[in-house]
């Protein structure tokens, strides 16, 4: 597995207009499909062999950030989140502002004398984001977005540590799967959805699943790793395969079918059972049109949501090996 | 003294780990100057300047850091810690740090999804923070933490304008100037310490003191600045952009009058720290014998003892400019 390009992914920014991780994929996709752009909903990359039947793989390429709301004066701007935000580990958060020029920015922490009650978390209308520029108003306007800023890390064992790793390792393993496969004789055409604004409501896949005419799809995602104080019930520990959904939205056809693979060629698998919806862009590809069968991979994760995402790479070469596997036809 | 400063910012030194930075500043001042280390590690220096002082002028600046240390290791491989110095749990959260040998770990949480309504506003508690340094056993954790190693947060010094971004700016800050002064020209000879622990309890500073036995101390620093949007100008300590801040008090020193109002009359740009906070080597120094008038010189910072200090380079040219008038002022023996 090349893990520059997971750390050149992570690293760049799909937020809103800014789509420098779908160039990324973009590029490299180019390598083994036919990739059209679907301005709302992300990319779309084919391989057809020229069979009867096709599959819809899907992953989402945006990320969760900010967009600043005003301009306060002094350098310090106010911003919304842009998704699913976690302000408890806002203060001393470094970002980038997409202004006029890209600016390093810091959300301000309350000095120790001001602290009332320091058990208490600020929300984003009591925290601000200090540009450090006091004509900020001439580089930066309402609207503008800001996105964490963070290196890609190597933790012990098999671990990174970065941000968007949700949903950016599931872009990985569809573009190391199209690496594999392109010259492989397949039981399906293959189409790779990179879609956009999942994190805003699954937005891209309800369009680029609607774009796709496709017989199976398999929705690529992440969930809740392990972790102290974390009910081992509710996550998938890290580095024992990828999480397979079961669920009542989710086809139980192709769910059998992963589960069967994954049994007959020893590749390890958790199970992730949700009773109904599993918030991930399964849940809107599943009802596409006539309906798609669809089903969900999800690659456990620790600290969603945050600029220090963990998953285990091994994981995702499970994920790999799995779809590898279902494009052969196997699992029946 | 920007590269400089930047440099100092990206070499880690947790209070009683401070060789590292010790070896670096050697390195940049044993041309300039005459230094020993003592017992705990303080780095004492005498700079001959172009006269001999009249009083003996001690310049301080302290080399540590706050920080990290780990305190055990749980069957999972997980890293329970203690801080060293005081640190928020606020600007700890899903933070990376790395450890004296490079091993990389983030200080994780339960994700803001599976958070009750009250857990939502409310900080984890200190005790239930850990590193996740990857490992999956406590034997893998053992090949390479121990318990007793140090970590800092992981950041590299990043420009924001005329400002920088980074970790250790306290006390950094003070260490580059003294650097700094140390290869200047200076009029009279001057004693530059470099001292260990000040975030636990000024303890480097106490015995380096004792040593140099000063007639007069200069405490090179960093220090708060509150002038953030939203908090109330008698709230904003010092502002960044308007020259180092002096103290008359602090909460660990209550500073000598005449001193104080000596460095305020110089003619260069500083200001007054508006606010009775903090604490400093000051409060070791001025205790010192039978006592030694002190003053301190500060580099106003925002975000103190955060991954992500942010001050003024400005400033600091400016704090330079101050405290050469001010030790040439002070050595001469003229006012004190």
């Amino acid at each position: 597995m090349d893990l520059r390009l997971l750390e050149k992914l992570s690293c760049a920014v799909s937020l809103g207009h800014i789509d420098e991780a779908r160039n990324i994929a973009k590029s490299e996709l180019e390598k083994y499909a036919e990739v059209a752009e679907f301005g709302q909903c992300g990319l779309i990359a084919k391989i057809d062999k020229g069979k009867d039947k096709t599959l819809l793989l899907d992953a989402h390429i945006d990320e969760v950030g900010f967009i600043v709301t005003k301009i306060l004066g002094d350098g310090f701007l106010r911003v919304a989140s842009v998704g699913g935000c976690d302000a408890r580990i806002l203060p001393a958060t470094v970002v980038t502002v997409h202004g006029k020029e890209k600016f390093t920015a810091v959300f301000a922490s309350t000095p120790p004398h001001l602290a009332e009650d320091k058990k208490d978390v600020k929300g984003l209308d009591d925290i601000v984001l200090d540009t450090g520029i006091s004509d900020i108003e001439r580089y930066v306007s309402c609207g503008d977005l800001v996105s964490y800023k963070t290196d890609l890390c190597r933790l012990d064992g098999n671990k990174v540590s970065g941000k968007s790793l949700d949903d950016r390792v599931g872009v990985f393993c569809l573009i190391e799967l199209a690496r594999r496969v392109y010259d492989k004789d397949l039981e399906y055409n293959l189409i790779i959805s990179i879609s956009d604004g999942e994190e805003l409501g699954l937005r891209g896949a309800v369009t680029s699943s609607f774009e796709c005419e496709a017989d199976e799809a398999i929705a690529i995602d992440v969930s809740f790793g392990d972790g102290p104080n974390i009910s081992s019930e509710k996550c998938g520990k890290l580095g024992n395969g990828a999480m397979l959904g079961i669920s009542p939205v989710l086809d139980r056809g192709v769910t059998e079918k992963l589960k069967k693979i994954a049994g007959d060629k020893n590749i390890p698998l958790q199970f992730e059972v949700m009773g109904g919806k599993t918030s991930t862009d399964a849940d809107v590809i599943s009802v596409s049109k006539s309906g798609i069968k669809t089903g969900l991979l999800s690659i456990p994760l620790r600290n969603m949501h945050t600029p220090a995402e963990v998953v285990d790479t091994h994981d995702l070469e499970g994920v790999i090996s799995l779809l590898y596997e279902y494009l052969l036809g196997g699992g029946k | 003294m920007k590269e400089l400063l930047k440099k100092l910012c990206s070499i880690p030194a947790v209070s009683g780990r401070e060789e590292k930075l010790r070896e670096f500043i050697i390195n940049e001042i044993k041309d300039y100057a005459e230094y020993s280390v003592d017992q705990n590690g303080n780095l004492i220096c005498f700079k001959r300047g172009k006269s001999r002082a009249k009083k003996k002028v001690m310049v301080d600046a302290h080399m540590d850091e706050v920080g990290l240390i780990a305190s055990y290791i749980t069957d999972n491989g997980f890293v329970r810690f203690e801080t060293v110095g005081g640190i928020d749990a606020a600007v700890m959260l899903a933070r990376k740090v790395v450890f004296e040998n490079g091993t990389v770990g983030v200080v994780g949480m339960k994700p803001v999804h599976m958070l009750s309504g009250d857990e939502k506003k409310t900080l984890p508690k200190a005790d239930s923070l850990y590193i996740d340094i990857g490992a999956s056993t406590k034997e893998e954790a053992e090949k390479v933490i121990s318990v007793g190693d140090t970590a800092v947060f992981y950041s590299e010094p990043l420009d924001m304008g005329n400002n920088l971004l980074a970790r250790a700016i306290d006390d950094r800050a003070g260490v580059a100037v003294l650097i700094s002064l140390l290869k200047g020209t200076p009029e009279y000879d001057f004693y530059a310490t470099f001292t260990v622990k000040e975030e636990v309890g000024l303890r480097g500073a106490k015995t380096a003191t004792f040593t140099v036995s000063p007639d007069a101390a200069v405490i090179l620093e960093a220090t708060t600045a509150a002038d953030i949007y939203g908090v109330a100008s008698d709230k904003k300590v010092c502002s960044l952009g308007q020259g180092p801040a002096i103290s008359f008090m602090d909460r660990s020193t209550l500073y000598n009058k005449k001193l104080f109002d000596l460095a305020n009359a110089l003619p260069i740009k500083h200001q007054v720290k508006e606010y009775v906070s903090g604490g400093n080597n000051a409060g070791a120094v001025h205790l010192s014998k039978g006592g030694v008038p002190t003053l301190t010189v500060s580099l106003p910072t925002r975000y103190i003892h955060s991954p992500s200090c942010l001050a003024s380079l400005l400033d600091l040219e400016d704090m330079y400019t101050f405290s050469e008038k001010l030790i040439a002022l002070l050595a001469s023996g003229e006012g004190l």
